[in-house]
């Protein structure tokens, strides 16, 4: 290796370099793009051809969502080198309490309304979900209680307030307008407004974040490039939006799913907090020293996954259309392998918003295809488990051998 | 020729990226001798002792080690394989289990079994024969939480004889020790000698190869620069081969003029957090001015580390006294608050609590400072970069870019990005804790000439250092500690080895 003295890397070297480089940096990332493209082509064969067809790739979004939410709070959770078990049944919970206010509560205080009730309804379940990712957090973090423990018993308790709420009965969730939350589209229309924006924001970063760079003399990327990933990322979206357009329109859901990713991302790549996650989970003595409040950062990340759990409580009641005594049950599970599966790394230290939602995806993708080919939920979960493990040694094996 | 060496060297080498950490290494350790080895820092004993031990198997260097007649060829489980050869190592980190007894420590790993059960009257009587044979006075059911430093080392001998040690490795042995615990460590090497076990010493205190050792080998860049017969030295000369250059070569020469005192701590105490029983500070009283280096000396053990991780709010509990910044008390609780004050610490253990080795360059340098490029919840990654690549270019930081993973740089380097990222946040007082320790002499250099022009700019310096020489060629006055007490703060006119290692020991100066 030639060392040489400090430059920034913004001469121009070869575009080939560069293109590779930013692949070797992210590779993990393209794996697993090519690990769904490779999913998806194997069971489009096997179902001859239905598996892509516009309403299962609607459905197949759309059935990700709860977990998705989960998972994209669970990426700054294991970054730290934390754990959270109780977000399944926190989920759960919301999702009965939710219900029963829509079943039980709003209607005799508000007859006749439906947009009201279901305002209140998610105001109600995202201030449970805040409440316990606060409590659980006060105890994680300032108390400094072990969180594998803490979440264990939250998981306990969750299911316990769970049952008494519903009292062993399923309670209906369907009413209109909150039915919408999980199971609405987006009209075209306003899908291809989206879309619009969407490529005007992109441009608009690329451009502004042009300009931020020379206003510190720093050489920007050659402007075709910024505009290739912009044109790239668009194309994809673009792709997604016909697909589901042919069918209803973008799942609810999915849209605020979406929003929720990008915020995350947002936290996590651009504000200090996000950085002391990263910074606690590589190494938290050297994090300490330099001043990060551990506590604080910490108390955060949970409060952040319980709002996060709230929001998936409130699309798995809507989703469902009841609140279920099982509601939640094993969820908590299938974040953190799609956290894992995402490349967060179970050390800490580790991990991507965008990485957990395409490992998220890839679950999915394996449940709804194998769903799809008639195959015994036992089976399936034979399936997954391989899958995992082996996703997770490759994983290993790429970082060991750099 | 092969049956009088018990041990040969013979073109050793062992690189890391960006150092040469042994370099054409030859020369032999007869049989039943004890030799010593002395060098600085990152002169490479340390990795010689790791070749030997098998941390560094056969393959991961160059040349040939001849053990006993034999070529040494550790393979994979080379640790244990060497041991069971007969190297034994006392590290200068004690390897033993506090809260189990002697004996338990002794044979742990090898316990005699029968039955599937362990026979602890076999596992102490055992431990009783070995201690007796070497004259070591130890109770073999003591807890080893009870004992001393001497008498825990006193263990870790006999862990390394009960599997038959016919090369016995002594790392830094006497750093810890009282003068009392040093003569009787002296008579057991002799008796372990009389048994014929041959010893390697490798020790800073030049002095006790007088003592004790029958050669002597000074290391120097990793190179070997001399093997001499013990009578045939005196320390100076020692001194001479380790440092190669005068004295006054080895240090820039400072041009600063020191100002108002702007950093005070009076009649500190303080405890340890997790027992409040026991003081870590039974009075510390320094001060230091702007554009000054004082340098803190002391013996392992004697609090330094302590002290600073006190002031930084991130260890002891202060019990009494005050820490003043410009006059005023400050009383830091976390590290955030003493950075917040004006302090910064650049930690003995860089890559424990330095660094966090997986994240880049960029990252390091700027967590402390995120606060500087952020407004409302935005980091302006263009302020931090441009803010970063300053401090990594004015300390000339080696590295393509700052993109690349801490824990791929040098010693020296990663050194560098630690006080890189104290310096970004702009500390009236800047400690640092052993800042050359393993890093490479040209490094070091660097480091020196930078603590002289930050000095220079008014920053206040507070240095603690085991390397007397560094702490006498680079400090305005020196303070020394010992066994939790700041003794005396000489000035640097006053400062000399000798008078420090006095202060250092508790010995009355005359």
């Amino acid at each position: 290796m030639n060392v040489s003295t400090t430059t920034v890397d913004t001469k121009a070297e070869s575009l080939w370099t560069r293109f590779f480089q930013s692949v070797r940096r992210n590779i993990q990332s393209y794996i697993l793009l090519v690990a769904v493209a490779v999913i998806w082509a194997i069971f489009f064969f096997w179902t001859n051809g239905s598996y892509l067809d516009p309403q299962n790739i609607s459905n197949l979004f759309r059935q990700m969502c709860v977990t998705s939410f989960l998972s994209i709070g669970m990426v700054l959770v294991i970054v730290t080198g934390s754990i959270d078990l109780s977000v399944g049944k926190l989920a759960g919970f919301v999702s009965v309490v939710v219900a029963y206010l829509q079943f039980y509560v709003w209607f005799k205080l508000f007859p006749g309304q439906v947009v009201l009730p279901a305002i209140l309804s998610v105001i109600c379940g995202l201030l449970v979900g805040l409440l316990a990712g606060v409590i659980q957090g006060y105890i994680i973090a300032y108390l400094g209680l072990p969180a594998f423990i803490v979440t264990l018993g939250g998981m306990w308790l969750f299911n316990g307030l769970l049952l008494l709420v519903t009292q062993g009965k399923t309670i209906a969730a369907n009413q209109p307008v909150f039915s919408d939350i999980a199971q609405g589209y987006i009209p075209s229309m306003w899908g291809w407004a989206i879309f619009a924006l969407i490529v005007l924001a992109l441009l608009w970063n690329v451009f502004s974040g042009r300009r931020s760079k020379q206003k510190y003399n720093f050489t920007p990327r050659p402007l075709y490039l910024d505009l290739l990933t912009v044109g790239i990322v668009a194309v994809l979206i673009f792709a997604y939006l016909y697909s589901v357009n042919n069918y209803k329109g973008i799942p609810v859901p999915v849209l605020l799913l979406a929003i929720a990713a990008i915020l995350m991302a947002y936290a996590a790549n651009n504000t200090r907090f996000g950085r002391y996650t990263y910074a606690i989970g590589g190494n938290r003595d050297a994090a300490r020293f330099s001043g990060v409040s551990i506590k604080g950062t910490l108390f955060r990340v949970f409060v952040l996954m319980g709002f996060l759990c709230g929001v998936a409580g409130i699309v798995l009641a809507s989703y469902v259309g009841y609140g279920t005594i099982a509601a939640g049950t094993g969820y908590e599970l299938d974040a953190i392998a799609a956290t894992i599966l995402g490349g967060t790394s179970p050390l800490g230290g580790v991990g991507t918003i965008h990485g957990a939602l395409i490992g998220a995806l890839i679950i999915a993708s394996l449940t709804t295809g194998l769903q799809m080919m008639n195959v015994q939920p036992s089976w399936q979960y034979v399936v997954k488990a391989i899958i995992l493990v082996a996703a997770v040694y490759v994983d290993v094996y790429f970082k060991q051998h750099r | 020729m092969d049956d009088e060496n018990i041990l040969e060297f013979k073109h050793v080498t062992k690189q890391f990226p960006g150092v040469v950490a042994l370099d054409d290494v030859t020369f032999d350790i007869r049989r039943g001798e004890i030799h010593g080895i002395c060098g600085e820092n990152g002169a490479g004993k340390s990795t010689l002792v790791k070749v030997l031990s098998g941390v560094y198997p056969y393959g991961t260097y160059e040349g040939t080690v001849i053990y006993d007649g034999e070529e040494l060829k550790l393979g994979q489980s080379s640790i244990q394989e060497a041991i069971k050869k007969g190297i034994a190592i006392v590290y200068q980190e004690l390897t033993l289990v506090p809260t189990r007894t002697v004996g338990e420590n002794v044979y742990l790993g090898k316990e005699p079994v029968e039955h599937g059960r362990i026979i602890w009257d076999k596992v102490y009587a055992d431990t009783r024969a070995i201690l007796t044979k070497y004259q070591l006075n130890v109770d073999p059911r003591a807890v080893v939480n009870n004992l001393g430093v001497g008498k825990m080392q006193m263990v870790e001998i006999a862990k390394a004889l009960s599997e038959n040690a016919k090369i016995l490795i002594l790392d830094e042995p006497t750093s810890a020790l009282s003068r009392a615990e040093v003569e009787r460590l002296m008579e057991i090497l002799r008796t372990l000698q009389q048994n014929g076990i041959t010893c390697i010493y490798i020790s800073h205190r030049l002095e006790e190869f007088f003592l004790i050792t029958d050669r002597v080998t000074v290391m120097r860049d990793g190179k070997v620069v001399t093997t001499q017969s013990t009578k045939n030295v005196i320390q100076s000369d020692l001194v001479k081969y380790m440092v190669g250059r005068e004295m006054k070569e080895r240090f820039p020469k400072g041009n600063r003029k020191p100002g108002d005192v702007v950093f005070e701590v009076e009649s500190l105490e303080a405890v340890d957090p997790n027992n409040p029983n026991r003081k870590i500070l039974n009075g510390v009283g320094f001060n230091v001015r702007r554009g000054e280096i004082l340098g803190i000396a002391g013996l392992m053990g004697s609090g330094r580390t302590e002290l600073v991780t006190t002031l930084f709010g991130e260890y002891g509990i202060i019990s009494k006294g005050k820490i003043k910044m410009n006059g005023q008390e400050i009383k830091p609780k976390s590290a955030r608050e003493a950075i917040n004050a004006g302090l910064s610490l650049v930690p003995e253990d860089r890559k424990k609590m330095g660094l966090i080795l997986i994240e880049t360059i960029l990252r390091n340098i700027s967590l402390p400072n995120l606060d500087q490029f952020s407004k409302f919840f935005r980091i302006n990654s263009n302020a931090e970069l441009q803010a970063s690549l300053q401090q990594a270019k004015s300390l000339t930081i080696k590295t393509p870019s700052l993109e690349v993973l801490t824990e791929t740089l040098s010693g020296g380097n990663q050194q560098k990005v630690v006080i890189s990222k104290w310096l970004l946040s702009k500390p009236e007082v800047l400690i640092m804790d052993d800042p050359t320790r393993g890093i490479d002499v040209g490094a070091k250099f660097e480091i020196y000439k930078l603590m002289n022009d930050l000095a220079e700019k008014g920053v206040a310096i507070v240095m603690i250092s085991s390397d007397l020489e560094e702490v006498l060629g680079m400090s305005d006055r020196v303070m020394v500690m010992c066994r939790g007490f700041s003794t005396a703060t000489l000035p640097a006119a006053e400062a000399d080895k000798e008078r420090i290692m006095a202060l250092a020991t508790g010995v009355p100066v005359a």
